[in-house]
Formats: C-alpha cells, sequence, structure tokens
C-alpha cells in the first residue's frame, strides 16, 4: 500500500528549480538560451534542498527522494516551509498548529483586520482567543512549535513581498480574506470593502508568487457558494468539467472536458471569490503558478488536539448574524434557551465538513502539490445537509446535555430558494488524496456543547445573545427578522429535495485507510513527520 | 501510456501499430481532463491504433521537432511518418471519429 502521494515527482516539488531550466514553451515563455542548452544536455534541473545533486533528470518520486518524509496524510517535505495568510482566523490559527505539529515550520501573517470588524460591530469570538504574542507563547510552551509571525497587511505588497523572501515558502495557504456574505451585504461600504481586500488581496499575492516563489504552490480558499445551487438540479463539479462533459448544439458537439464550469455566487462576498478564482485561474495559465483552489463548505465546530491542548491555543468561534455559521450559531441559541432560527422553509441544502476533517484535508493539499501551470479544485465537504435537519440534531444533541430546544422558522433575509435540487462531486480528497471524514456531525457538535457550556463562555455568548437574529437584509433592508413559526423537534414533516454527494470512495474504501496507517508505521512515519526512509 | 523523449523513437516511430501521440502540458486544464478518455480508448483501440500521451515541457526534443505550438495537438503516425494531425480538446465521440478517419488512410488495416 503506497501513499497518496509516493508516485509525484520533482515537477509537483516546490524545492525543484524549474525557472530558467524549462523552457515553458506553450505558456509563451520561451527561451531561446533554455532551448539551445535543452537541444545540447537534454532537459536538467536542480533543487534548492540538495544543491549537491547539481543538474539532474526530474525524475524522482517522492518515496525515493529523503527530503519528504512519510506522515499519515501522505510524504511530507521535512521542516516544510508553509506560510499562511490570515494566521490569526478561525482556520489560520488551527491549520499553523497542525502543521507545527507535524513538523513544518509555519510562518504566516495576518493584520488583524476579523478583529477589528468584529469590534467594530459589538460582538466578539464567543471561545475567548488571546492576543498573537501569547498564543505564538502558548504554542512553544504547550507543543513546542515555533511560528514566525508578522502583522502585515495582505495588501502592503512590499511588506509582504519582503517578508515572502525572507521565509521562502514551499507553499502558501491563503485563508487571509473576509469570510462573510452578510458582512458583504451590509451596505455598499462593505460590500466594496470586501470586494476590495479579497481581490485585490489574491491578485497582489499572486504577482509576488510570479516574483519570489513561482514553484510553491498556493492552497487558496475559496467556498461552495460560488457554485450556488442550479435549479437544474446538474451536478457541482470540482471547479472543472470532467473529460466526458459535451455541450450539444445544433446538431453538433464540442467537449467540456477542463473548462470552467458555471458559478452563480450568493453574495457579494461570494462574487469575490469567483473573481479570485478567474484571476488565479489565469495567473496559473500565465506563469505556471500552481493552485488548488478549495471550495470549501460551511465548517462547523471546535476541536483538535493543538486547539484543545491550551485554553490559550482555543481558535475563535463567532456566533452573531455576520460572522457565525449555522452550525456554531444554533448551538449558542440552544445554550441561551433561544429556539433555533431557520430562514424561510429550512430546505436549503448546503455542505459542511468538521474543522478537524477540513485541517486534514489541507495537510494533504500541501503535501501534493498540483503540477507546474496546473490550476486545480477540490470540493472540501464531508456531509451535505439541509439547515432544518441541522437544527434537528442540534436539538437531538442539546437534550443529552439537558436543554430542551424548540426550532422557529424566520423570514429569510437572502435572497436564495428554500427548495433546490443539489448534487455535488468531491471524488478528489477521498480517492487521489486519501482523505476519509473521521468527525461524524453530532460528534463535533457534542464537542462543541462541551466546551461552549462553561460558564465564562454562557456568560460570552448571553452578551451577543441580541446580535444572533439576523437584520441583514439582501435587499438592503435593516430590519430583525420575524418568526413564522415555532416548532417542537420532530414534529415537521420533511419535503424538498434528497441531496446527493458523489465521493466514488469504493475507489478507496475505509478499509485501506487503516492499511494506509500500517503502511506509514511500517516506513516509519507518524503524526511528527519525522520518519527515516534510512 | 505517458511516454518520454527517450522512448519517442521504439514506442511511436518504430510501432508496428498506428500510434496517436497527444501532446500536452500541465497547465491545460482540458489536456489533463482528456487523459481518462484516452486511456479508456486505449483499451478499446488495443491491437489497432496504440495510444501514448507526451508533456510538451518535460520532452522538449519531441516538441521541438514537431513544432508543437499548441495543447493538445494529435499526431497520428504510421510506420514513422506523420498521417494525420490536429489541435484542440475533443470529446470522445470527436476523438473516436478522428482515429477511424486515420485507420482508414491506412491499408490493409485489420
Ligand atoms: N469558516 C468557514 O466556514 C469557511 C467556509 C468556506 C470558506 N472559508 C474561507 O476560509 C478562509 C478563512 O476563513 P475563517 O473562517 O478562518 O475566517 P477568519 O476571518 O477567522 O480568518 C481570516 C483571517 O484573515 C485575516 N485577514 C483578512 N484580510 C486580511 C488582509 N488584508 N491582510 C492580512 N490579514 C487579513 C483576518 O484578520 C483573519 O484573521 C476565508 O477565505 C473564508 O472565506 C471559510
Amino acid at each position: 500500500m503506497k501513499l497518496h502521494n509516493a508516485h509525484k515527482t520533482c515537477w509537483n516539488c516546490p524545492a525543484a528549480i524549474l525557472k530558467g531550466n524549462v523552457d515553458f514553451r506553450a505558456c509563451g515563455q520561451s527561451l531561446e538560451a533554455i532551448r539551445r542548452r535543452i537541444e545540447r544536455e537534454g532537459l536538467l534541473i536542480e533543487c534548492a534542498r540538495l544543491p549537491d545533486l547539481g543538474h539532474f533528470e526530474p525524475t524522482i518520486t517522492f518515496e525515493e527522494c529523503p527530503e519528504w518524509r512519510p506522515t499519515k496524510y501522505g510524504y511530507l517535505l521535512e521542516n516544510m516551509r508553509v506560510m499562511i495568510l490570515g494566521i490569526d482566523g478561525y482556520l489560520g490559527w488551527t491549520l499553523a498548529l497542525k502543521l507545527g505539529a507535524l513538523g513544518c515550520e509555519v510562518s504566516g501573517v495576518d493584520c488583524f483586520l476579523r478583529r477589528k470588524m468584529v469590534r467594530e460591530l459589538g460582538t466578539d469570538s464567543v471561545v475567548p482567543i488571546y492576543p498573537m504574542e501569547e498564543r505564538l507563547k502558548a504554542a512553544k510552551e504547550v507543543l513546542d512549535i515555533d511560528i514566525k509571525f508578522r502583522e502585515i497587511n495582505i495588501l502592503d505588497r512590499e511588506k509582504l513581498g519582503q517578508f515572502m523572501r525572507e521565509v521562502q515558502p514551499e507553499a502558501i495557504v491563503h485563508y487571509g480574506e473576509i469570510p462573510s456574505a452578510p458582512y458583504s451585504m451590509i451596505d455598499c461600504n462593505h460590500a466594496i470593502q470586501v470586494q476590495y481586500n479579497n481581490v485585490i488581496g489574491t491578485l497582489g499575492l499572486l504577482f509576488l508568487m510570479k516574483e519570489i516563489c513561482p514553484e510553491s504552490s498556493l492552497i487558496k480558499l475559496g467556498t461552495l457558494g460560488e457554485y450556488g445551487a442550479p435549479l437544474t438540479g446538474r451536478p457541482l463539479f470540482e471547479g472543472l468539467f470532467p473529460a466526458d462533459a459535451v455541450l450539444r448544439w445544433r446538431g453538433r458537439e464540442w467537449s467540456l472536458g477542463g473548462e470552467l464550469t458555471p458559478r452563480d455566487p450568493v453574495s457579494f462576498y461570494h462574487v469575490s471569490k469567483v473573481q479570485d478564482t478567474f484571476n488565479i485561474y489565469e495567473a496559473c495559465k500565465y506563469w505556471w503558478l500552481r493552485s488548488y483552489d478549495v471550495m470549501q463548505g460551511v465548517i462547523y465546530g471546535v476541536h483538535t488536539d493543538e486547539v484543545a491542548a491550551d485554553p490559550r491555543l482555543r481558535t475563535r468561534l463567532d456566533v452573531d448574524e455576520w460572522f457565525g455559521t449555522v452550525v456554531n450559531r444554533f448551538v449558542a441559541q440552544a445554550i441561551l434557551g433561544m429556539p433555533l432560527t431557520v430562514y424561510g422553509e429550512g430546505e436549503q441544502i448546503r455542505g459542511f465538513i468538521a474543522l478537524e476533517d477540513a485541517m486534514e484535508c489541507m495537510v494533504r493539499l500541501i503535501s501534493s502539490p498540483p503540477e507546474p501551470g496546473q490550476y486545480d479544485v477540490v470540493n472540501q465537504v464531508s456531509g451535505l445537509h439541509k439547515v432544518s435537519e441541522l437544527a434537528e440534531t442540534v436539538a437531538r444533541v442539546a437534550a443529552e446535555f439537558g436543554y430542551d430546544v424548540k426550532i422557529q422558522r424566520v423570514e429569510n433575509p437572502r435572497v436564495e430558494a428554500d427548495y433546490h435540487p443539489f448534487e455535488v462531486v468531491s471524488t478528489k480528497l477521498p480517492n487521489e488524496l486519501g482523505f476519509t471524514p473521521k468527525v461524524p456531525l453530532e460528534v463535533e457538535i457534542r464537542r462543541m456543547f462541551e466546551l461552549l457550556t462553561q460558564p465564562h463562555i454562557v456568560e460570552r455568548i448571553r452578551k451577543v445573545a441580541h446580535l444572533i437574529r439576523p437584520r441583514t437584509w439582501w435587499s438592503g433592508e435593516k430590519k430583525v427578522v420575524e418568526t413564522l413559526e415555532v416548532y417542537r423537534p420532530g414534529t415537521r414533516r420533511r419535503r424538498g429535495f434528497k441531496p446527493r454527494l458523489i465521493t466514488d470512495r469504493e475507489r478507496f474504501p475505509v478499509s485501506k485507510v487503516e492499511e494506509v496507517e500500517r503502511a506509514v508505521e511500517a516506513i516509519g512515519g507518524g503524526e511528527g513527520g519525522d520518519g527515516n526512509k534510512g | 501510456m505517458e511516454i518520454r523523449d527517450r522512448d519517442f523513437d521504439r514506442e511511436v516511430l518504430k510501432s508496428e501499430l498506428p500510434v496517436l501521440v497527444e501532446f500536452w502540458g500541465s497547465w491545460c486544464p482540458p489536456c489533463q481532463k482528456e487523459k481518462y478518455i484516452l486511456e479508456k480508448l486505449r483499451e478499446e483501440y488495443k491491437g489497432r491504433m496504440k495510444i501514448v500521451t507526451i508533456n510538451v515541457d518535460r520532452n522538449p526534443r519531441a516538441a521541438y521537432r514537431y513544432g508543437i505550438k499548441c495543447v493538445p495537438t494529435y499526431i497520428i503516425f504510421h510506420r514513422g511518418e506523420a498521417i494525420h494531425s490536429d489541435i484542440a480538446a475533443k470529446s470522445e465521440g470527436q476523438l473516436r471519429e478522428m482515429i477511424e478517419e486515420a485507420l482508414k488512410k491506412i491499408p490493409n488495416q485489420l
């Protein structure tokens, strides 16, 4: 049993110096000098990590290369230099600790924009989070992880470029955007702020990568909401049409394979993500950058082993109408004794994934860089759920903790279909990257209740209770939504469409996961990433 | 099946069977996807037409030699001669049509 990335070669490796050695002619980069050399000597590259190799043929696999070490998530470069943009955020901080625990050299930037926005709106993370200095100190003390942090606004290209030059990242995870749909719908200023911050930040980053680290991979966070929910019910493919998709028109046909699928973003925030998608797609084409554009489902939860190791290491969790995501909000409402607010009919279907599973996916993506110039998309979800079903699940778990929960249907402030088909294709993570979801919805919700029912956190939830019920309408109006109906869990008849998640997982059955773990042990790898190939 | 510069003579030019070569680039999403269809057709045409792919950046000699200017480019070789070439990504039906057309040009094809 081989690890998922064993067969990848120098062509995927960020340490392979391709610039100046490879003639990417068809990208319009043909260089006569390189061409002459290749004609004379063949195609040879150099390695930034192993300069003693001199010029060599780029055919070494990850399995063969001494720099790639086995871990349970696949081979990882030893002390891989990973830079996280938006490292102070919900996901950024969690990933930083996870990567640190795996032996990566983690660096990161943040300008604390999220903390500022939250403060301005009069809300706060309900899980207390510590100032960055304390976070860094605790990471060192508790987990022995050193994180190189710089307070930088991504829009400040000069400072970001300096830091990138200093670190020479081998992978960049870009979380550093404003992540909220309702925030972008508050008014014109907020819509502009979100689009400017997200789109221009990413565009500038692409130019910097071209100059400073064209061989490193960019793992950029998009969202499943980029696709919308097409009413035809056609599947939401992984960003690009599959090979066997064809367009038929007037008796003729064309292949659609590899073309970007249509996007139908559902807010001005989601539009910023679609714009990012196009910018990244183009940059890969022009400059042979490589990227995974991650169409991530809505994240829920609070747990990874690392953030749970010490209160100072906890990551943020927001439940207000702007930054709270649905499951996180429901749990807070249950604890306050507030009926859970389902918008409209509650038959809307969305893709979800637990925090811990999402972090594993990110590590796997970092471990398996795309090929030069490859723009690839993964749909990162572990389950599709109706909003009303999520409310039922939260209510069920809440009952275990002694909470008697009701559900309320409220006016839907968003412009979205209440009933719609939803079919999502997510085959790459399970089949090509060896990922199997490990955290069932109820398990994570239980963990959330365990944490959020601690008295000091209940107190914090109470302080933001008045900001949970939405008042930001997609129409631009500002008024608190009204209740349409209150009901007891389990009493409403299910209607609407059944979601469908296509994973083709039979190609990588669950039993294989254990096999992989055994294989990693056999080659001497483990969580710490310090396995030795001898 | 992916071939390399150094196998080109043996796998393509000296092949008994006619060979469809797809020249592709890793930065070309339609090429990435098309590999699946080519794999399928490879099985289907076993014994009649060999189907191989070659990455233009990793195998510059073949790409220079055949003046590949865009990907995907398809060239069908028979006894060392290019008997057909075409560009732009194709559907399975179009690929099959192209192969059948080329086979017609070859005398005594089974
Ligand atoms: N949380 C989810 O459910 C979810 C779902 C899908 C996609 N995403 C995406 O994942 C990414 C991370 O989400 P999150 O929930 O961790 O959000 P977050 O707000 O907690 O984290 C983003 C971090 O980036 C920082 N940031 C934003 N703009 C910056 C700039 N110009 N310069 C420097 N730092 C900047 C913020 O201060 C914040 O700390 C976002 O791109 C988001 O759109 C999140």
